[in-house]
């Protein structure tokens, strides 16, 4: 390796890079788009439980729900009304109890309970309210109702220690603003291959890997560089930051071997971004797996920025240390060892 | 050390099926000037991507200033220079950077850049974004470009093509500064007019092999004819005749024009290499 070449070619790469306003936009513009997007977002959560009710004829149970702190229902006049706010996305759900609630009940029977839904509502508050209503009719019978249910416990069980949703959104933000920069380095190579600048580099007495390892250097330093400058404006490295560190520095080293596999993939500059955001989408799944939890499980261990999205989310949000994400890290270390040494195969191939 | 710059022996290269370069061999001496000559397709720039190692020869070898371009690849490449056909110029840096950038890939200690651009002819416009240069501008710093390292061999895949005889002349006339230097150039082209100008010897290649090579005198003694050409007035009006100047009785020939027509102007021909090439290929150089 010669340094005055890799420090030549680095340079040459910073100064395309800087004169070229499509990266500025996704990288510069991008970043403070996400410290945006991060500080926008509330960091309180809103734990009450809100829900809309018609009852002409309220249980008692169900007065003592509503004096119960972190539950806010409203009561509506008519049933109509109540459907009406339920369509309306003020509430998720409505419960409907009819007038002769309390006497069915009286008389061992099973009174008609209407719940109402909004069709965006997940399936999870259907079983919800179904658990809370027989609840409340336990309460007020003393027995329970005749039919089955299950318990299902959606994400991690964070009672009373909810994260705000800024703070889950940290770690997909970090790896977007990583993986953004597959976009960067694989249209800085399409360009240098498209405009046969590569292959005027290739006629000096530089080597391949010379090559490959300035714009190494340039994807790594601009991915790390944006992931540590957001992860420390939003206090990412508040707990066990060397672990975040590596974890992104590890990262950083994924997307730039994706990002000459991309490369190597791409005609040209078009192609490269069509690749480039179906693999950036791929990628970032694991992502939104930790901002909606239950939204994916384990068979996303098969996309390869799991363990950097697991890892980081695991040490900022959760407090968990190197124990824990060690097997993570290991994995992590090597899917970007195989996936760097695939995108300089093929990119090799690509520049003859 | 050799006196032979270049040394090619049973070049090959195929593309599949593909016969692209077929067992071709040759030799350029320090300070010559080999013109490749041939249509598109003919295996030129297969050639110069062998030669300058950026394709592994599939059989024979080259071997540069001494050194064999498929194993000692970067020993080599630090004395050539390569002037590619096609623009692949950082047109988003200036032409400064641009040259900054290969002296420091070559490792040239003390590179004078405006020096260097000076005598291409973009003096005053060193600080310019190369986007925002000519075709002609351009092709003048892709000329400096391949002579940052002041190489001993160089390159020249058309250097002049498509470009306004000004510009053609200033490349030219760079190409004969570097011969007298003792620079080894390697030039492909299109035009017959430069080749037989600035080339010692030409290389007709056709089909990946090469039909002839010799000096552009010898190609033309061998396969051209020269002939006196004069027009005369005739009844008709002004007439052609043409006398061959390769009988016994050329003299004969002429002394008999002149006292049996009466001629109005004449002039000797020979042929051009553009003759020669369809008399040895059977194509023409732009088909």
């Amino acid at each position: 390796m010669n340094l005055r070449v890799i420090r030549a070619l680095l340079k040459k790469d910073a100064a395309l890079f800087t004169s070229n306003r499509f990266y500025l936009l996704i990288t510069v513009i991008g970043i403070i788009f996400y410290i945006g997007v991060y500080f926008i977002l509330p960091a309180q959560l809103d734990e009450e439980f809100s829900l809309g009710m018609y009852a002409p004829v309220v249980p008692p149970a169900f007065t003592e729900l509503t004096e119960r702190e972190g539950v806010n229902i409203e009561y509506f006049n008519t049933e109509e009304l109540l459907r009406q706010a339920v369509l309306d996305g003020d509430y998720q759900t409505g419960i409907a109890l009819p007038l002769d609630i309390v006497d069915t009940w009286a008389s061992g029977g099973k009174p008609e309970i209407t719940v109402y839904y909004v069709s965006t509502a997940p399936p999870e508050v259907s079983s919800a309210i179904v658990l809370l209503v027989q609840e409340l009719a336990y309460n007020q019978t003393g027995q329970a109702l005749n039919f089955d249910t299950t318990e299902e416990i959606l994400g991690q069980d964070l009672l009373g220690n909810q994260i705000a949703l800024r703070d889950r959104m940290r770690p997909l933000l970090a790896i977007f603003i990583l993986l953004v920069e597959i976009l960067t380095l694989a249209s800085l190579i399409a360009i240098e291959i498209e405009q046969g600048t590569a292959r005027a580099l290739l006629v000096t007495p530089m080597r391949t890997s010379e090559l490959f390892m300035a714009k190494g250097l340039l994807g790594v330093g601009l991915a790390f560089g944006q992931a540590v400058l957001f992860m420390g404006l939003v206090g990412g490295f508040s707990h066990q930051p060397l672990i975040v560190f590596l974890a992104l520095l590890i990262g950083s080293v994924m997307v730039v071997g994706i990002g000459f596999l991309v490369a190597s993939l791409a005609r040209d500059v078009m192609a490269v971004t069509g690749w480039g955001m179906l693999i950036l989408i791929i990628l970032a799944v694991p992502g939104f797996g930790v901002v909606i939890p239950g939204l994916i499980s384990d068979w996303a261990r098969v996309i390869p920025s799991y363990y950097l999205t697991d890892t980081v989310n695991r040490v900022i949000n959760y407090g968990v240390g190197w124990g824990d994400v060690g097997p993570n890290l290991g994995i992590l270390t090597g899917i970007s060892a195989l996936v760097i040494w695939a995108g300089m195969v093929t990119l090799r191939r690509r520049y003859r | 050390m050799t006196d032979k710059s270049i040394i090619v022996e049973n070049l090959t290269y195929n593309y599949g099926t593909l016969v692209a370069v077929d067992h071709i061999s040759f030799e350029m001496g320090t300070g010559e000037i080999l013109g490749f000559l041939g249509p598109n397709g003919a295996g030129k720039t297969t050639t110069v991507k062998m030669l300058t190692g950026q394709l592994l020869p599939q059989d024979g070898r080259a071997i540069l200033l001494g050194k064999d371009i498929a194993r000692e690849t970067q020993a080599a490449r630090k004395h050539i220079g390569v002037c590619f056909e096609q623009t692949n110029l950082y047109e988003q840096m200036t032409a400064l950077d641009n040259l900054q950038l290969f002296a420091e890939l070559f490792g040239v200690k003390e590179f004078d850049g405006y020096a260097l651009l000076k005598r291409v002819g973009l003096e005053g416009r060193e600080r310019d974004k190369v986007s925002n240069y000519s075709k002609g501008m351009k092709q003048r710093l892709m000329v400096a470009r391949s002579l940052v390292n002041r190489p001993e061999i160089i390159f020249m895949d058309e250097p002049t093509a498509g470009l306004d005889p000004v510009s053609s002349e200033a490349i030219g006339n760079i190409i004969l500064e570097e011969r007298d230097r003792g620079a080894t150039i390697f030039l492909t082209t299109h035009d017959m007019w430069e080749a037989d100008k600035l080339c010692h010897r030409v290389a007709f290649v056709e089909q990946g092999k090469i039909a002839a090579i010799d000096t552009p005198r010898n190609l033309k003694q061998l396969y051209g004819k020269r002939s006196l050409i004069a027009e005369v007035m005739s009844g008709a009006g002004l007439e052609k005749r043409e006398i061959s100047m390769d009988t016994p009785d050329t003299a004969r020939s002429v002394e008999k024009l002149f006292e049996k027509e009466k001629v109005v102007t004449i002039h000797s021909e020979e042929a051009t290499l553009e003759d020669i090439f369809i008399k040895v290929t059977g194509r023409r150089l732009t088909e």
